[in-house]
């Protein structure tokens, strides 16, 4: 395999196919894990009875064991156990279980994001809004949360990235994403040229890891909204 | 034959315990390090310092754009490449051959570190409102006195839940360590493994080894958290 300034347009052409697909998951994902990640962090810091302990488990058990062992258990697991009580999931394709074991596993860590979030953000703010007569959602949400969600960001740019990179994982139970691709190709060529195929992949992962940081960033310079930190600026 | 084979796990669990103090100063010795230098990190992107916080947002794109196993191998295999180089060049007779594996290890999971507390400690400085070192000002205090006085302490609070989701991750992550011929948890297990082909046994213990460690972890930085929110009185606490 020569390395003509061709056959690398081939690969990243290649590659670059599959990138919606990486990038669906992602985002679906991300989305369900926010929503879900909120939830269980309003739920630990209300120290809600039952549910508390529950989340406490889930996170345990979600931050605690492998990402592969966790798509497994969702992937086999599941629809065995549906089938027990008649619910016929066989047919599902495996993009939705890959989506469903991504959203519970960075629903734990953001649930840690958020929660440190909204610690930081004060209690002085919650008593502000019970003494002009807010109940608790309402405070939630048109205080606390929209200034939580600008201090975690940062630390939300961290938990995607690592999200991003663990999708890898998806080839496992056949989701042909960008690194599924990767392996396809090296297979066709019986194993040449791999170290190209590795960097055209590590290009294109870092690329769309600089896109990530960007949005973040963006994100961040829009809703300080005149907020000034420790330094002035 | 037995599917799994019980008594073999069980009597191989002692050999693999012994990888355990190899993880885990893997782990500590980058979070400590990597902490400091997040922290150091953190200040020049805060307080905008000219030159170093475009290097910093550099640094911290590459290591967290760029799988942790490739950073690895750049550095076990660039290192002896560079001291060649050194070697030739001024001519001084340092050998690659003795740099531990260890040593890599340290170094990378360190740099790892240090991008990813980086973010963390950025976000918990942020928090802090600007009022507070307004105040430190007022009396007199240096910035730094009112850094290391008042907003650190602080910040801490905010920091430590997500210092845990890093340890955790971290913690994991070590098992690439092997690639570096560094003999942690994995690799003893996977070694023990390939003689019989016992994988399933030796990886179930050390799935119940790595578990056991991130538990231990969980209630270490929950004591922390408490320890360091003690002054806080709790609202949602009030208003139940």
């Amino acid at each position: 395999m020569d390395s003509s300034i061709h056959e690398w347009g081939t690969l990243f052409q290649q590659v670059l196919s599959r990138l919606p697909l990486t990038l669906l998951m992602l985002v679906a994902s991300l989305m369900v894990g926010l929503f879900l990640g909120t939830l269980i962090a309003v739920i630990r810091i209300r120290k809600i009875p039952v549910l508390h302990q529950l989340m406490a488990i889930f996170i345990s058990f979600s931050r605690c064991t492998p990402l592969l062992v966790q798509l497994f258990l969702i992937y086999f697991g599941l629809p065995q156990l549906l089938s027990a009580f008649g619910i016929y999931i066989n047919d599902v394709a495996p993009l939705i279980f890959a989506i469903a074991t991504f959203s519970l596993h960075i629903s734990a860590y953001l649930a840690e994001v958020i929660r440190s979030a909204y610690i930081a953000v004060g209690e002085d703010q919650l008593e502000a809004c019970y003494s002009v007569g807010m109940t608790y959602s309402q405070a939630l949400r048109r205080v606390i949360l929209p200034q939580a969600f600008v201090l975690a960001l940062p630390n939300m740019g961290n938990t995607i990235i690592e999200l991003l990179k663990d999708t890898v994982l998806a080839f496992t139970i056949g989701v042909v994403d960008i690194m599924g691709q990767v392996r396809i190709i090296i297979g066709n060529n019986y194993g040449l040229g791999m170290f190209q195929v590795y960097v055209v992949i590590s290009i294109v992962y870092w690329g769309t890891c600089a896109f990530i940081e960007v949005i973040i960033h963006q994100l961040e310079k829009h809703f300080k909204k005149g907020r000034i930190n420790v330094a002035k600026s | 034959m037995t599917v799994f084979n019980i008594q073999f796990a069980i009597e191989h669990f002692p050999e693999v315990l012994k990888g355990v103090p190899i993880t885990l100063s893997i782990a500590a010795v980058s979070i400590i390090i990597g902490s400091v230098i997040g922290l150091g990190l953190a200040l020049t992107r805060v307080y905008k310092v000219p030159f170093l916080q475009q290097l910093t947002i550099v640094y911290v794109s590459f290591i967290r754009g760029t799988p942790l196993l490739v950073q690895l191998y750049v550095f076990f295999y660039g290192v002896p490449e560079l001291l060649d180089w050194v070697n030739k060049t001024f001519t001084t007779t340092w050998n690659a051959d003795n740099i531990s594996p260890m040593w890599y290890a340290f170094m990378v999971y360190s740099m790892n570190a240090a991008a990813y507390t980086t973010e963390i400690f950025r976000a918990a400085i942020n928090s802090i409102a600007v009022g507070q070192m307004e105040a430190c000002h007022s009396v007199g205090m240096t910035t730094w006195q009112g850094l290391r006085r008042v907003i650190f302490p602080q910040m801490f609070e905010m920091a430590l839940p997500n210092m845990g989701n890093i340890f955790i991750n971290l913690i994991k992550s070590t098992s690439l360590a092997f690639a570096v011929k560094v003999v942690e948890i994995m690799a003893i297990s996977k070694m023990i493994a390939n003689q019989g082909y016992n994988f399933l046994e030796m990886y179930s213990v050390a799935t119940i080894i790595y578990w056991i460690i991130c538990l231990l972890l969980e209630l270490l930085f929950y004591y922390l958290e408490k320890n360091v929110g003690k002054h806080r009185r709790k609202t949602a606490a009030v208003a139940n």
